[in-house]
Formats: structure tokens, sequence, C-alpha cells
């Protein structure tokens, strides 16, 4: 392709060994602080659930 | 259970001058690769001003090891000057320290191939790149790593394309 062309291809979401590529694009699109405050949203998200679940 | 507080933890490392090189999987996911991770897996340096400060900083946020959690067994410095991995809880959640990673790779050897990140509230680590965690996991190539490399690989991909 010529340099300055956009090529009509649709962009695959996934890569051919299964891999999310929405995903990952979506993380590149946040800031480091930002990818950090999610993990550790979610960690603490699923902790108080298995602590929820504990008991069972 | 308390919280997991990743900011924090890396926050008072930064605080206290402490040098190290963030590794493993919140490396990877600073990177931007979306993979699930739950401890802090540091390299730090072995110089013995940079032990102080960090026995220090272990001290003030109660790590003891992992393995038999009741014995409540604290890092010493005779643990942190060898070249072994110091697996601890802390009241922020689990860190392992680590002398060296991969084939003997120390803190200095690992700097230049880190940069750093901002992580918000003005802390600013050190954290591997992608290239070496990968080339890492592919050298130990147990099934925890060989299971995330093909993540690691394609953020590198997508990385690079942008």
């Amino acid at each position: 392709m010529a340099d300055g062309m956009v090529s009509d291809a649709p962009v695959p979401d996934y890569s051919e060994d299964g891999v999310d590529l929405t995903l990952i694009r979506w993380m590149l699109s946040l800031t480091p602080a930002e990818r950090l405050i999610f993990l550790e949203e979610r960690i603490n998200e699923i902790l108080a659930i298995r602590e929820l679940n504990a008991a069972d | 259970m308390q919280p997991t507080k990743l900011v924090a933890t890396l926050g008072i490392f930064h605080e206290n001058a402490v040098e190290f090189i963030l590794v493993g999987g919140l490396a990877a996911v600073l990177n931007g690769a979306p993979i699930q991770t739950y401890d802090v897996d540091l390299v730090y340096s072995r110089e013995p001003r940079n032990i102080e400060r960090l026995l220090i900083v272990l001290d003030s946020i109660d790590a003891i090891f992992r393995m038999q959690p009741e014995r409540r067994l604290k890092p010493a410095m005779s643990h942190l000057v060898g070249s072994g991995h110091l697996n601890l809880l802390t009241r922020y959640g689990p860190v392992d320290l680590l002398a060296t990673i991969g084939n003997g790779l120390s803190y200095q050897d690992l700097l230049s191939h880190s940069a750093e990140m901002d992580i918000g509230q003005g802390i600013r680590i050190r954290v591997l790149d992608l290239e070496t965690l990968i080339s890492i996991k592919e050298q130990l190539a147990g099934e925890k790593d060989v299971a995330v490399l093909p993540v690691l690989r394609q953020t590198l991909r997508e990385t690079r394309k942008k």
C-alpha cells in the first residue's frame, strides 16, 4: 500500500492464536496509571466476591 | 481480607528511594497487556544502601514471608543480600522481591531494558519493557509463562502499530 492510503481491509478482532485484540487496543488506549487503577479495582472486586462466597 | 493497594505499594517503595524495577504480570499490565495478576514483582538493587532502605519499607508495611504466615517471619538483611526470591505478604497485599530473574539478570542488567512510567499521584517507577518480559518468559517456558505469551506478543505487535 502506498504511503498515505487507508486500507479498507477490516481490522481483525482476534489474532490467529485466539487473542482478543480489541481488549489489547482498549488497554493501550489507557495511560499506565489508568491501567493500574483498573487492575486494582478488578482485583478488589474479585477478592470481595470470593470472600462473600467463602462460607459456601 | 484487606483490599489490594497496588499504587500505594509501589508508592511507598518510590517515596523511600528504593531502587527497583517492576517486572512480571503487573509490568505486563502497565505495558498494556490485558492480563490478570495479583502480586507485585520487584527486582531490587542489592547495593547495601538500597537494601537498608528496602528493609525500612518492608518493616513499615508489615512484610512477612507468605510461606507459613502464622509464624510471621520477617525478611532480614541476610535474605535480601542473597540471590533468591522472597515471596512476601504485606498489609497492602502480596509482594515478591527478586534478586534476579531469568538467567540471573539483576537490577543492573535490567536497567537498560526498563523505562520510567507515571503511575499517578506523582509516582514514577521503572517498569521492565515488553520485549524483555517476553524474552524472559520464553526462556523460563513454565506453563504459567507459556500461557500468557500469546497475549504479550500480540500486545507488543499492537504497540508497534501505534
